[in-house]
């Protein structure tokens, strides 16, 4: 019982981070329709980021956050200001492989610089623990946990109360009627796209200190992403935080009862499940 | 009208003149071209006939298919289980994954192919990332240690057999141009519920049209599978395997008969160049390609070569002017 | 029976919104019927119903006698039920040739097998509605006129027994609604039963045997064309408006 719930409590730990992960992912999807298969990629950058910050500069993982959000800003404004605004009206397929590219490309730049080995994010506080009840809670976990949970809610309250957020919305309802009201679609589009990309780099940063990272990440990230997404809907911050808990916990619950290896069966079996049975998404619209 | 043509030109003539004195030049390849070039010929010949089989569901039906690798993985598996498990001869070997890939095609297609557009790029992609798990699951499979398969000293038997493997893909494709049920599915890509009305029965054409091109694909995974020698899952499930065909295919042409195969052949052979002064440099050529591409020309080579005489220049920006924001 | 279609109690509903609440009406072999009302009053969901692109929620469709409520789109279209659509629905990058020859090979009775005869039928249409000199050029090339007739000709060339037509004159001038109208009745003597949605009133008194008129999904007219237009509830759903 008690390995039950401890389980359980890492699955909620785990999910909390998977919720800020697929938070960008849906962001985008709902209000650009981009399918990002580049996604979970711009999570090994943001991951990378933080290592670099951390092992080079000396700079503490979680002061590194906020520097590792501004540069992955940077880096999707750019992408879809320079790359991704140039297909934006092409058939779906289209942002499909050309986002896919990108992410073959990140992963070689990241294999290039960094090379294929596994790099985790180790302060010297990486072992600190604190029991509550039966059930031992790692302190970096914790935090990660109660970052992703802050910053999604923090997004979800953006995009309801405060000018830009609602400029976004509007973009996703209706681009024409949003130029009526002012708002310039490329910048716009480019702000998003960089909040999402901003959202997947903290994502990275705090997985790179709760696991490993590697160049070839991305991919399977990107799919848990979608399940995510797709369980909790593209319209509300607060459905991503459900799926994300879901998914940590089915899959924690998987490693206990089925076995380890089976934790990747039991993500994307989910992935494919959902999508066959409900595409239309579980909690919310799916565009 | 009724003549089957080819650039322009009858069959008739096409035939004889060009297609068959090709063919006869490839096949005789192992006995003029180096070892090199052998090798180069087989990864090409195989990488071609999975743009040709990704481009009966893609091209021609209209689905992505982002996982077309699980069925290069279940006959490079039906290969391996068969001759390292059970001892038996490759072709019941390629049988078997054959069979494999073409019932999986049926039955996944059933629930898959009712997903449009990128829902089902997405739900075949996850398939591919499951089949990965799985496989790395079974021992009969050889878990994720994989599978050794006796040796063949022969590349020119596995050269010959891709050759002839890509011939008939590239026929298939051809009649599905020119045939009642290619004009269904071409049909279905360009307009689903259209068709429906018209009287095509789309589901069984497109789970039919999903088979076909499971099937071509794992016949390619189980000579690879001979070929290579050793077989592990991230290898023959590999994710990438999806994005090479499909932009081999879609550079060369989407829906076209020979787009696929001669952008197999362009990609793979500058590929293979910079290969050579920089190992992995390979995929980074092919992300770069496919970002250029689908921006400046989305149609594929094909239709650039057909347009490029009038447009010159502005058919790149004409490309980009319409698609962008 | 001689009856080609025949519905019942027909009703669709979309989350609580009735669409079309228990239609019930004949249409007789040879027949032209007009089936009108103003905008919204479910007359295309209706007709999606009668030929399979929409489930109904309740009630019954009988094509010749036989219930068809369970069978797909496609078998209606082997059964001899064609279609136009008010938005329609070509295939954009094939010829318009093509694009009528996929009628000919899919169409009534599992359509025609050879492509060549598929072809010169589907050449036989196209010169029918008037588009014999545009069948090398590509779908989306053609304006608005000449795509309403490549809708009609991809219907055509199904050999249809009944034809279901939404809206085929909708943004036409004076004269091309007379060739439609040409099209119809020639069709119509061909043995053809058509039911025709329609707004443009000089069509409706000059094609249309009877009419039935919807409003807000309910059937409230149902008779001689003339009888009908004279009916002060129709004339009150339309509130007076009426097009030349």
């Amino acid at each position: 019982m008690d390995l039950l719930l401890q389980i359980l409590v890492n699955g909620i730990l785990l999910g909390g981070l998977y919720a800020l992960m697929a938070l960008g992912l849906a962001l985008v999807w709902g209000v650009l329709n981009i399918v990002n298969l580049a996604h979970g990629a711009l999570i090994m950058v943001g991951g990378y980021a933080t290592w670099m910050l951390f092992t080079r500069a000396g700079i503490d993982p979680f002061a590194a956050l906020p520097i590792t959000a501004v540069a992955l800003f940077a880096l999707g404004y750019a992408i879809q200001r320079g790359i991704l605004n140039l297909v934006i009206r092409a058939p779906m397929f289209n942002t499909l492989l050309i986002t896919f590219g990108l992410e073959v490309v990140l992963a070689y730049l990241a294999q290039f610089w960094f090379s294929a080995d596994f790099r985790a994010i180790n302060p010297r506080y990486a072992g600190n623990n604190f029991a509550l009840g039966p059930v031992t809670l790692p302190t970096v976990q914790v935090a990660a946990f109660a970052i992703a949970i802050g910053l999604t809610v923090a997004m979800w309250l953006f995009l309801l109360h405060t000018r830009i957020g609602r400029g976004i919305r509007a973009s996703a309802q209706n681009l024409v009627a949003a130029r009526l009201y002012g708002v310039s679609p490329k910048r716009i589009y480019a702000l998003t796209f960089g909040l999402g990309a901003a959202l997947a780099g903290v994502a990275g940063g705090l997985y790179g200190l709760v696991s490993q990272i590697n160049p070839y990440i991305g991919g399977p990230l990107t799919a848990k992403s979608f399940v995510i997404a797709i369980i909790g809907g593209l319209d509300n911050p607060l459905g991503v935080i459900v799926g994300g808990l879901a998914l940590g916990v089915i899959e924690s619950l998987t490693a206990l009862y089925v076995g380890p290896t089976y934790r990747d069966v039991a993500s994307f079996g989910i992935l494919v499940l959902v999508l066959i049975v409900r595409p239309a998404g579980l909690l919310g619209r799916t565009a | 009208m009724n003549v089957p043509r080819v650039a322009g030109v009858g069959l008739i003539v096409v035939v004889p003149v060009v297609v068959v004195p090709l063919v006869a030049a490839l096949a005789a390849l192992p006995w003029y071209g180096g070892p090199v070039l052998l090798q180069f010929g087989i990864d090409v010949l195989l990488m071609a006939t999975l743009a040709q089989g990704w481009n009966i569901i893609g091209g021609f039906t209209g689905y992505p298919s982002f996982g077309n690798s699980v069925f290069y993985g279940l006959g490079a598996y039906g290969v391996g289980i068969a001759m390292a498990q059970f001892h038996l001869p490759f072709w019941i070997g390629l049988l078997a994954g054959l069979a494999l890939g073409v019932v999986f095609a049926g039955v996944l297609g059933l629930a898959v192919l009712r997903l449009k557009g990128h829902y089902f790029a997405i739900c075949t992609l996850g398939l591919a990332f499951v089949m990965t798990a799985i496989v790395s699951n079974l021992p009969i499979a050889g878990s994720n240690i994989g599978l050794v398969l006796p040796l063949l000293k022969s590349e020119v038997l596995f050269y010959e057999l891709a050759l002839g493997l890509l011939v008939l893909a590239t026929l298939t494709v051809f009649w599905l141009a020119h045939s009642r049920f290619g004009l269904g599915l071409i049909a279905i890509r360009e307009n689903e519920d259209g068709a429906a009305v018209m009287g095509v029965n789309t589901t069984l054409y497109k789970i039919l049209a999903f088979m076909l091109s499971a099937a071509f694909t794992s016949l390619a995974g189980g000579i690879y599978a001979y070929y290579i020698t050793f077989i592990d899952p991230v290898g023959v499930f590999d994710v990438v395997l999806n994005v090479k065909m499909i932009i081999m295919a879609v550079f060369g042409g989407a829906g076209s008969v020979f787009g696929p195969v001669i952008g197999a052949l362009v990609l793979s052979a500058i590929s293979e160049v910079l290969a050579t002064r920089v190992t992995s440099l390979a995929s980074l050529f092919f992300g770069v390609v496919i970002v250029v591409a689908v921006v400046f020309m989305p149609r594929g080579l094909a239709h650039m070569s057909a347009h490029l005489r009038d447009a010159g220049w502005r058919y790149f920006l004409d490309n980009v002017r319409a698609h962008r924001l | 029976m001689s009856d080609i279609l025949e519905v019942r109690e027909l009703t669709r509903r979309f989350q609580g919104l009735l669409a079309v609440d228990r239609v019930s009406f004949r249409l007789a072999h040879g027949e032209i019927l007009g089936l009108i009302g103003p905008n919204g009053a479910g007359k295309t969901t209706l007709v999606s119903m009668v030929n399979g692109t929409l489930k109904p929620s309740a009630g019954d469709i009988l094509f010749e006698g036989r219930s068809v409520r369970a069978l797909p789109a496609f078998r209606r279209a082997h059964l001899g039920i064609g279609r136009t659509f008010q938005i329609m629905k070509p295939f954009p990058g094939l010829s318009v040739l093509e694009n009528v020859a996929v009628g000919a090979l899919f169409g009534a009775g599992g359509g025609e097998h050879d492509l060549r005869r598929a072809r010169a039928q589907a050449r036989e249409s196209l010169e029918f509605v008037g588009l014999g000199a545009r069948i090398e050029q590509r779908a989306d090339e053609l304006g608005g006129p000449d795509r309403k007739r490549l809708e009609l000709a991809k219907a055509l060339a199904m050999k249809p027994r009944l034809l279901l037509l939404d809206e085929a004159m909708a943004g036409l001038n004076s004269v091309e609604i007379e060739e439609v109208i040409d099209v119809i009745r020639k069709l119509r003597d061909r043995g053809i039963s058509i039911l025709v949605i329609e707004h443009v009133m000089k069509a409706i008194r000059s094609l249309c045997d009877r009419l039935l008129v919807l409003h807000h999904g309910e059937k409230i007219a149902e008779g001689a064309t003339a009888d009908v237009l004279r009916d002060p509830r129709v004339i009150e759903a339309y509130l007076g408006r009426e097009r030349r």
